[in-house]
């Protein structure tokens, strides 16, 4: 699958999902699990930023989660 | 008596730490990203009222690089929603690196950077050749700012700084994000901007220059602009995800300054080295998937998946998981992490020059990274909640263990001279890190 075709599979679901929004999703009240720290997609933002310079200066990806830009001299 | 007023003092306190995650949730999916729900409100005091999260970490690569990296994060959410963050890291490495050139049966002699003979070292005969004189120290700093524009808008501006002794670098973003559907959804969208200094030591080599000849200039410069396309969605009351798409292309002087390639006879002997020459331009693509799902009240899961391609022809996949498991109260939880990643080599990737070839022009590199390979990465995680410091009600100890592992996937025919070397031996790395946050 190339990148294209990732893109257009990754719109087509976007499209469902938003198409879905009205049956996603939980109310206000419903947010407990939601409110744990485990749930938090940056749950250990320094875990996650030493992870990604080791890896940035040993691989030749980078980012995703975030911008790619390393700031480093390292690769 | 005293037992009792110590137990009712704590479970006032573990509510009170329900509630502020109850209400920073209420936030939305919005708050599931940056550090807002994790800070403590603004009330009194000059860092009082301001979270702090720091890490050392210490990197240490089977007969090559070590590092030792102290990480400090303070942040702070204000009354009217805004958010201040900021961040500040050190790197000190030292030891050997590998400076490209390939493991020979002869030894072999080479110049430091410098071009120093004093900094001459030796590589013994069927060892890969690494500098061994390698030392790095680096510090950045970083600061966010996000503010709310609306009620469902928020806007965020970022800076940071890093410095080494020969490289420079300043990156800005911004960035905004919009709620709707009751904030089960936020559709955000960035752009950065990095711009890069370097001035090796002893000068920039001419991509593709003889090594002998030491043909070097001034200092060089890369830039480089990004932008991020984001979706992240609540989907049930245990399940919510993040969807990006990102584009990055950076322009100018991307080669490894340090890295030369061996220039080889076709009985295997070592005739010379040129220095790398990478294209002047690269622009990757990428699209990332990440999963939080809870497992019923103490267990929850993470998962996340990359694909990423660039106009060099590098493609890769990656994939990680980790399993966070509370107990005791929630006040302590261990997790463990498994991450794969597999990349190809780069059209112009090779691990030597064949003498015997025409000369060519054509871009040439044989830095690993940009070879094809494996890796794998296994980690695990204790952490602690501990009594806070001052007015804080708790603060949190952890200590955290990975073991990375790469390995070629080498496809490259050697000349039978060279076979039974170790030429590609891959990468085994410890990384140790204690954390600390109140």
């Amino acid at each position: 699958m190339n990148f294209k075709q990732i893109c257009i599979f990754c719109l087509l679901s976007s499209t469902a999902i938003a198409g879905g929004c009205v049956s996603l999703g939980v109310k206000p009240w419903q947010r407990d699990v939601m409110a744990r720290e485990d749930m938090r997609l940056d749950a250990n933002p320094l875990d996650a930023a030493i992870d990604d310079h080791m890896y940035f200066s040993k691989e030749a990806s980078s980012g995703g989660r975030s911008f790619a830009g390393g700031g480093c001299g390292c690769n | 008596m005293q037992l009792e007023l110590e137990t009712r003092l704590a479970k006032a306190a573990h509510m009170r730490r329900q509630l502020m995650a109850a209400s920073c949730a209420l936030l939305g999916a919005a708050a599931a990203r940056g550090q807002e729900a994790r800070m403590a409100p603004a009330d009194s005091g000059l860092l009082e009222d301001w979270s702090v999260d720091s890490a050392l970490a210490y990197y240490h690569e089977d007969g090559r690089i070590q590092a030792i990296e102290p990480v400090v994060n303070i942040a702070k959410l204000f009354a009217d929603g805004q958010a201040l963050n900021f961040n500040v890291t050190f790197d000190s490495l030292t030891g050997s690196s590998p400076n490209g050139a390939l493991t020979s049966r002869s030894a072999q002699t080479f110049a430091s950077p410098s071009g120093k003979s004093a900094h001459a070292y030796t590589t013994a005969p069927g060892q890969l050749p690494v500098d061994p004189n390698y030392q790095d120290d680096r510090i950045a700093v970083g600061g966010t700012w996000a503010l709310p524009v609306t009620r469902v808008d928020q806007l965020s501006v970022g800076a940071k700084l890093s410095d080494e002794h020969d490289f420079f670098s300043v990156t800005v973003d911004a960035s905004i994000a919009h709620d709707f559907n009751e904030k089960n959804t936020t559709l955000s969208f960035g752009i950065s901007e990095e711009f890069d200094s370097l001035q090796p030591i002893g000068g920039a080599p001419v991509p593709g220059s003889d090594y002998a000849l030491f043909e070097k200039t001034g200092h060089k410069t890369k830039n480089g602009v990004g932008a991020l396309l984001g979706v992240t969605q609540v989907i049930t009351r245990n399940w919510l995800f993040e969807f990006n798409l990102s584009v990055d292309r950076f322009k100018g002087y991307l080669n490894d300054p340090y890295k030369i390639t061996s220039i080889i006879d076709s009985a295997g002997n070592t005739t010379g080295y040129e220095f790398e020459s990478r294209p002047d331009q690269r622009t990757r693509k990428s699209a990332y998937w990440e999963n939080r799902v809870a497992l019923g009240g103490q267990i929850s899961t993470g998962l996340s998946l990359r694909y990423m391609r660039d106009d060099w022809g590098v493609r890769s996949d990656t994939a990680q998981l980790h399993l966070h498991w509370s107990f005791s109260n929630r006040d302590r939880y261990v997790e463990p992490t498994f991450r794969w990643y597999r990349q190809t080599a780069a059209s112009f990737y090779t691990p030597f020059i064949l003498s015997t070839e025409a000369p060519t022009t054509a871009y040439e590199a044989s830095d690993s990274r940009l070879g094809a390979f494996h890796a794998l990465t296994y980690g695990l995680k204790y952490a602690q909640k501990l009594p806070g410091l001052g007015g804080r009600e708790e603060s949190e100890f952890s200590v955290r263990v990975e073991y990375y592992q790469q390995t070629f996937n080498v496809r490259t025919a050697t000349p039978a001279a060279l076979q039974g070397l170790d030429l590609y031996p891959g990468l085994k790395a410890v990384l140790v890190q204690v954390g600390w946050r109140f």
